[in-house]
């Protein structure tokens, strides 16, 4: 029999049943009480302009309205920015970005809301907007202060290197695209109270923002989340819907549901910074890097948000699994009148990491190299080239034995020359690959984060209740940690009921997010398990007289000392008959990090996650399309507690990032506003861009180092960086027009027509 | 006769619902009114389809299933139908539908909001196929969108359907069918709050309506018309519903031409001018999702008259030609002069489109492209289309047209006149290609630039003209 048999089973997402039954309920399904009223959020169709009247009077006369908030309805704080102030809800005299909300609307229906909304007479004074990173640049127009992190002096070694390059390179925004958009249900109760039902990743904070908006204390506020249509970042620290929602209902003593449509919450929620860097690197002959200098810089919106952390990312991962021994970076985070760029999965991390690729990818085309041998001899080693340029010591790399086994496993080597070979027969079309390492870095890097916690309660029936501080948004975080738990007691999974995740059981929580939501939470539930189980092996030594044994084995609904063996739900019914708990709060902290913001040194990160894919791609050098023929992925997701979920945040995390290397593109005019709104412009993959051939492993031999939970590592974030190959094959069929003579410029993302213009670029450069 | 109640099969009962708001979606009245919540909305535009659900149409005593977007459906349109939502699919005893357990042992759900909408786009792709290749089942969920899975589960679950054992749907067809047969064809008249709505039954009623009532919007499948109401949050107060028109509904062909009834769905359409036009096949596959293409029609793209859409170079470029009637007379117009700017048109008041008109060439070459950020589901950058007669290497006689390249899809005239009578030589193309500078300024707007729209008009030319030199196609394989 198998050691643990929940652990390691390929089981279904618990709430799988009732997806596709369409049983599964969503904030938006939740059946509102006689007296809902539905709200609606009234917004800027300026970037950047003071604002000189609100005039809601046709607003308030407008069919089904039954009241109309502004700024004046405010009591507390009128901000929802969880690290810093800067996301006003509704701003007193200036709005900063066109979908900015001003104002907002409680009608009878949702239709008759959002058609009052446009009835709103708004004056404003217009200002000019800066719209991009480079007029921000150039404006010096910060919203926080850069960094300057160095490590050994690259000044000199890029002055005494061989060979020497120089450019740019872009990576653009992505919108979550969450299926289900922003939502929340806020019902008043006795005392002020309010309970909110609220799509997000971070119920604690929706309550903290929501009491200081309203001067009341967090405990008369209560937050539930069962799950969430997807969230990827996007519902992080977003709390304009939750607020809004909130304040409407404490206005009117209603029940209020406020539901964006795709392109309010498009227009009016943030995306992930796009990214501008400019370089320096001197390398030797087998493309050893010896010094590098960068600027990195970024779009943050309006407001700071989380763009600190976000750029600190940037920079912690602008490594990728490289060691470079001499380096500099400079970032600039740059504030535009466009909305505040947000969290969005990687986080910083894959925008770093495609600067370096990027560099690596042209210094190989530079030395006429596979790109595969210059990425081998700059990895970091085992025993020496082993520190970040952060000063933490690497202790778990496996990236070479990831990437070889890849490059044998997907016969690499040998599609490289078929590809040469395809390039020299075919004159429009032509065929590219690449491979690409990953190694992502798990913790918040705000230290205090780590935390996490849990409860657990047995009933005298022995059903389980199971609660924690994690969000349920696809990962099958509930399933994972309803798997542990049920293993740790040795029951069956189904003893185990899944509940939402509340603020009132568990407080203080973190955001699901970081990647660290299972790691975290998962330790959390142990932790109470293992108070449970004290208490129960107590009882069951005292009363069965059984003092010498020390450790009970729960298996088969049986705790088992050495000989004695008792039924679990027998000693359940007893263990309650003499008083003793059954219930237990549990808690986490992640040992060993420590990060010194000031220095920028320390160990930010409890372990490393690492990956590699292969790609292979066609375009069309005519028209500047792309089709993806073949993905081979190898990704460490150490012992998986359940490895068909994991299968499936690695693929989809892959197809994520694809398309936001290739398709996904958001377009902002000069004057601020955004136009790509909706599916019918702002495109995500759909399922014939997926990769024709689509091979993707579980590195079999990865377990981690670290004491994480069934010593498992998290497939969060990490695989949305597979993606890069994508960009990198998509590069290398761009460069065998020149015969693979000349490096192309290319930017993210690469969209037919960034595809076509890159071949035109390089076509004149080669006559 | 005429009723103002709208009858459908659902539930295994007839619904009846008496003077219903005509601008009243089905996600609407499936999620408010009826509080059944399993079908979402993801983009309100027939874009993502969450929404979908499936429609059971009679025909000639079988049930023909078709996935449709219910965010821009409207309940009117349900009229005579059967309704399937993804509640139905469950069985009373709580065991799942094949397309259900296939879903989840295959792991396609992730956060699930989306999943129910896959759900009925795979089940319709169940009831009208026996065996499901790779090809059908991405045809079947191209207008779904996933953001959580990266598909491949789904397309598995897919791929591990067999439905050689009845479903519960094919046990209780005969009395579905007979529920069906018990709704007889009536003209529909609304009148909800000043709002109106005609679904005449028959061509003959249609003009007595239009004679009386010359300001009525003219709705057809709607998948455009239908965003004034979830996007734009207007009204539309007098609508007059051509689907309704079975005698509009045909394909039908001679020597010549091809004779398109315009109520024709797109998707008999597309595979219909397969056998003449394989790349206006393509082309249309590519026109929207399958839900889309389950409702919407060929008219209707003629009538919308914008720059990009998808039939309309095509069309143009076979030189087709329209049949517009009002309640007492027929012309037949070529739709070459039918465009006048964006999206104005010829079209008079109390005029619609009754037909289509495709001529036959037997000795063309026939070729389309169509360029867009995303391969399925997405509106051109640019689309093109160009109609060749090729005699001992001279160019006999030659059509192209372009759309997403000015306000309305329109003839490369200039273009033409070069090549016509010309000999086929690189030289010529060059020049032909320099001309369409002549007939064309496009527009920078978020789905592509005018340089890359100019740069892809004068390749998709050269492209054109080397495929038939090497009688080879340069295409990638999607």
């Amino acid at each position: 029999m198998k050691q643990s048999f929940f652990i390691d089973e390929k089981r279904p997402h618990d709430s799988a049943s009732k997806h596709v039954s369409g049983l599964a309920e969503y904030t938006d399904d939740i059946n509102e009480p006689y007296g809902t009223l539905y709200g609606a959020i009234g917004w800027s169709k300026e970037a950047h302009a003071l604002i000189k009247k609100i005039d809601l009077s046709e607003v308030l006369k407008s069919e089904g309205v039954i009241a109309v908030t502004t700024s004046s309805d405010i009591p507390g704080r009128n901000d929802v920015g969880a690290v810093f102030n800067g996301d006003p809800i509704f701003p007193l005299k200036k709005v900063e970005y066109y979908g900015q909300p001003l104002f907002a609307v409680a009608a009878t229906s949702t239709e008759l809301a959002r058609k009052a909304t446009l009835k709103a007479k708004i004056i404003f004074k217009v200002l000019k907007p800066i719209v991009t990173i480079k007029e921000a640049l150039k404006k010096k127009n910060f919203i926080l202060k850069g960094k300057k992190i160095q490590r050994g002096n690259p000044k000199k070694t890029i002055l005494k290197s061989k060979n020497y390059l120089k450019g740019n390179f872009t990576t653009g925004s992505q919108e979550h695209f969450y299926l289900e958009g922003q939502v929340a249900f806020v019902i008043p109760k006795e005392d002020k109270d309010l309970l909110v039902y609220s799509s997000t990743q971070h119920p604690s904070e929706t309550q903290q923002i929501i009491a200081k908006m309203l001067n009341q204390k967090s405990n008369s506020i209560t937050v539930l989340v069962r799950r969430i249509g997807g969230g990827f970042g996007g519902k992080e620290t977003n709390f304009l819907t939750s607020s809004i929602c909130a304040l409407l209902a404490s206005k009117t003593n209603k029940p209020v549901k406020l539901r964006l449509d795709r392109d309010d919450d498009i227009i009016i929620t943030g995306k992930r910074h796009d990214f501008y860097s400019e370089y320096e690197v001197g390398f030797n002959d087998a493309g050893v890097i010896q010094g590098l200098k960068i600027k990195l810089s970024s779009r943050c919106g309006m407001s700071p948000d989380l763009s600190g952390a976000i750029n600190e990312r940037a920079l912690l991962h602008i490594d990728n699994s490289y060691y470079l021994s001499d380096i500099q970076v400079q970032n600039y985070l740059c504030k535009t009148n466009t909305v505040s760029s947000t969290a969005f999965r990687g986080f910083g991390g894959n925008q770093g990491m495609m600067v370096i690729e990027n560099i690596i990818d042209n210094i190989s085309r530079y030395l006429e190299k596979d790109s595969a041998d210059v990425r081998k001899s700059n990895f970091y080693q085992k025993n020496n080239r082993n520190i970040t340029h952060y000063g933490m010591k690497i202790e778990d790399n496996v990236i070479q034995e990831i990437f070889n086994k890849l490059i044998k496993k997907s016969n690499y080597k040998k599609r490289y020359l078929k590809i040469k070979k395809f390039n020299l027969d075919n004159k429009y079309l032509k065929k590219g690959i690449s491979i690409t390492p990953v190694k992502f870095g798990i913790s918040f890097t705000t230290i205090h984060l780590n935390q996490a916690g849990a409860l657990i309660h047995i009933y005298t029936d022995s059903s389980i209740h199971l609660n924690h501080g994690g969000i349920e948004m696809g990962q099958g975080t509930n399933t994972k940690i309803a798997q542990l738990v049920a293993n740790e007691f040795g029951l069956r999974f189904e003893k185990i009921k899944i509940s939402s995740t509340n603020t009132s059981k568990v407080p203080n929580t973190s955001a699901s997010a970081a990647s660290s939501t299972t790691d975290l939470n998962g330790a959390a539930a142990l932790d109470a398990v293992s108070k449970i189980k004290i208490n129960l092996e107590k009882f069951i030594k005292k009363k069965y007289n059984l003092k010498q044994i020390k450790n009970a084995i729960y298996k088969n609904g049986l705790i088992k000392f050495n000989k004695k063996s008792f039924k679990f739900d027998s000693i359940i019914k007893e263990a309650y008959l003499n008083r003793i708990s059954l219930s237990s709060t549990g808690f986490y902290s992640t040992p060993k990090i420590n990060f010194n913001k000031k220095t920028f040194t320390g160990r930010p990160f409890l372990y490393f996650c690492y990956g590699a894919s292969v790609t292979e791609v066609t375009i069309d050098t005519l028209t500047g399309e792309s089709i993806i023929d073949q993905v081979d992925i190898l990704q460490d997701a150490g012992k998986a507690i359940n490895p068909a979920l994991e299968l499936g945040q690695i693929e989809g995390g892959f197809v994520q990032g694809q398309g936001w290397l290739t398709m996904e593109e958001i377009i902002w005019k000069p004057n601020g506003q955004i136009t790509t709104v909706s599916p019918s412009t702002y495109k995500i993959p759909a399922v014939s861009d997926m990769p024709k051939k689509f091979n993707v492993e579980i590195f079999k031999q990865g377990k981690n180092r670290e004491n994480v939970v069934n010593k498992s590592k998290t497939t969060g974030e990490p695989p949305l960086m597979l993606a890069m190959s994508v960009f990198f094959a998509i590069k290398d069929a761009i460069a065998s027009t020149s015969n693979y003579k000349k490096i192309p410029i290319l930017d993210a993302p690469a969209t037919s027509e960034k595809i076509l213009m890159s071949l035109k670029e390089l076509k004149n450069r080669v006559n | 006769m005429s009723s103002n109640i709208i009858r459908f099969v659902f539930e295994n009962k007839i619904h009846e619902i008496k003077n219903l708001d005509p601008n009243e979606t089905i996600l609407n009245f499936i999620r408010l009114r009826l509080k059944k919540t399993g079908t979402k909305e993801g983009c309100a535009e027939g874009g993502c389809g969450a929404c979908t659900v499936v429609i059971g149409e009679l025909k000639k005593n079988n049930i023909v299933y078709k996935a449709i977007n219910s965010c821009i459906a409207f309940t009117t349109s349900l009229e005579g139908k059967q309704l399937l939502v993804v509640e139905d699919l469950m069985q009373k005893d709580g065991s799942l539908h094949p397309v259900q357990s296939a879903m989840v042992n295959f792991h396609g759900s992730q956060c699930g909001f989306c999943t129910p909408g896959f759900v009925m786009s795979l089940f319709s792709m169940y009831k009208n196929n026996t065996s499901y290749d790779k090809k059908t089942i991405e045809e079947s969920i191209s207008g779904n969108l996933c953001r959580c899975t990266g598909y491949r589960p789904i397309i598995d679950a897919a791929k591990s359907l067999n439905n050689k054992k009845p479903d519960q749907f094919k046990i209780n067809e005969k009395k579905t069918i007979n529920l069906l047969k018990k709704i007889r064809p009536e003209n529909i008249y609304i009148n909800n709050k000043n709002k109106k709505y005609f679904a005449p039954r028959t061509v003959i009623e249609l003009k007595k309506i239009i004679k009386k009532n010359p300001n009525l919007k003219f709705l057809s499948g709607g998948t455009d018309l239908a965003l004034i109401v979830t996007k734009q949050k207007k009204d539309i107060e007098n609508i007059i519903y051509l689907n309704s028109i079975d005698e509009l509904n045909y394909i039908k062909e001679n020597n010549k031409y091809i004779e398109i009834g315009a109520t024709t769905p797109l998707r008999k359409f597309e595979l219909f001018i397969k056998k003449y036009y394989p790349d206006f096949n393509t082309i249309l596959k590519r026109y929207g999702s399958i839900q889309i293409r389950n409702i919407a029609t060929i008219a209707g793209n003629i009538a919308t008259a914008s720059p990009i859409g998808d039939s309309l170079p095509l069309l143009l470029s076979l030189d087709a030609s329209i049949c517009i009637e009002n309640f007492n007379s027929k012309t037949i117009l070529s739709l070459k002069d039918f465009f006048i700017s964006y999206r104005k048109t010829k079209l008079k008041k109390g005029q619609f489109i009754s037909s289509i008109r495709i001529p036959i060439y037997k000795k063309n070459i026939f070729k389309a492209y169509k360029i867009s950020k995303r391969i399925d589901d997405d509106i051109s950058s640019v689309c093109a289309s160009f109609n060749v007669i090729i005699v001992n290497k001279r160019i006999k006689n030659i059509k192209i047209a372009y759309g997403g390249m000015a306000p309305i899809p329109k003839r490369a005239i200039h273009c033409e006149k070069i090549l016509l009578n010309s000999d086929f030589s690189e030289e010529v193309i060059l020049k032909a290609q320099i001309s369409l500078k002549t007939d064309f300024q496009p527009i920078n707007d978020m789905r592509a630039s005018k340089n890359y729209r100019m740069e892809i008009a004068k390749n998709l030319l050269f492209k054109c003209f080397t495929e038939i030199k090497n009688n080879k196609s340069i295409r990638l394989n999607y």
